[in-house]
């Protein structure tokens, strides 16, 4: 194989990774785990006694599968426009989602040793609540964009 | 960039979801590009060169702003 060949190669599995969508019934299947994720943790939290950290975590990595199938699902009609506001969200949950987790650590710890004299000691978030965030700020940035087209 | 394309569309009688069907996009695309508020693709454009039967030079036109 020589090099233009393996340069097409890679160009064309690269355009393959970035145009992989779900079908569009996945966006209800992503929907139901989403849903069914956050009411478990309700439950676990209010109903169920016990200690059960490994049942949250469980539930943490279903909640983010779930909005991770809503965002990779293809729309009824998938079009140019719409790839166009996909990738326009994907950009803005990115720079978002990174200001977010290198302020977000410094507002919780003076909000906390405001509210509490002598506060929390200071913490980063975790992978959970980031990658929560940056899902929520893509769906929703591009479901608005959508509406606004 | 300008278009007529709300004219074109009116001399073949379409409406924009006949129009988008034929070019196989969403009615929203259609609107988008009318009002101006999305540029298409140049594949787009030629998909609607065919089904007006003019040149996209015809029914797309650069604007000031575009200079």
């Amino acid at each position: 194989m020589n090099t233009e060949k393996r340069i097409d190669c890679e160009r064309k599995g690269l355009l393959k990774i970035s145009n992989f969508r779900l079908p569009h019934h996945f966006m209800t299947v992503g929907l139901a785990i989403a849903l069914l994720s956050v009411l478990m943790m309700f439950i676990r939290a209010f109903v169920l006694d016990g200690e059960l950290e490994w049942l949250k975590l469980l539930l943490q990595k279903t909640l983010l599968v779930g909005m991770l199938i809503m965002s990779l699902s293809k729309d009824k009609i998938e079009d140019e426009m719409t790839m166009g506001l996909r990738s326009q969200s994907y950009a803005i949950a990115f720079i978002v989602g990174v200001i977010y987790s290198l302020v977000m650590p410094y507002v919780e710890y003076g909000v906390s040793n405001v509210v509490h004299s002598g506060g929390e000691v200071y913490k980063d978030l975790g992978d959970f609540q980031v990658l929560l965030f940056m899902l929520m700020i893509q769906l929703m940035f591009y479901h608005t964009l959508k509406r606004y087209r | 960039m300008e278009n007529t394309i709300k004219v074109e569309r009116a001399i073949l009688n379409l409406t924009q979801d006949d129009l988008a069907k034929k070019i196989g996009v969403s009615r929203q695309t259609i609107n988008s590009i009318e009002a101006n508020r999305y540029v298409p693709s140049t594949v787009l454009a030629l998909k609607l060169s065919n089904v007006f039967d003019k040149p996209v030079n015809e029914f797309f036109t650069l604007s000031e702003d575009d200079y």
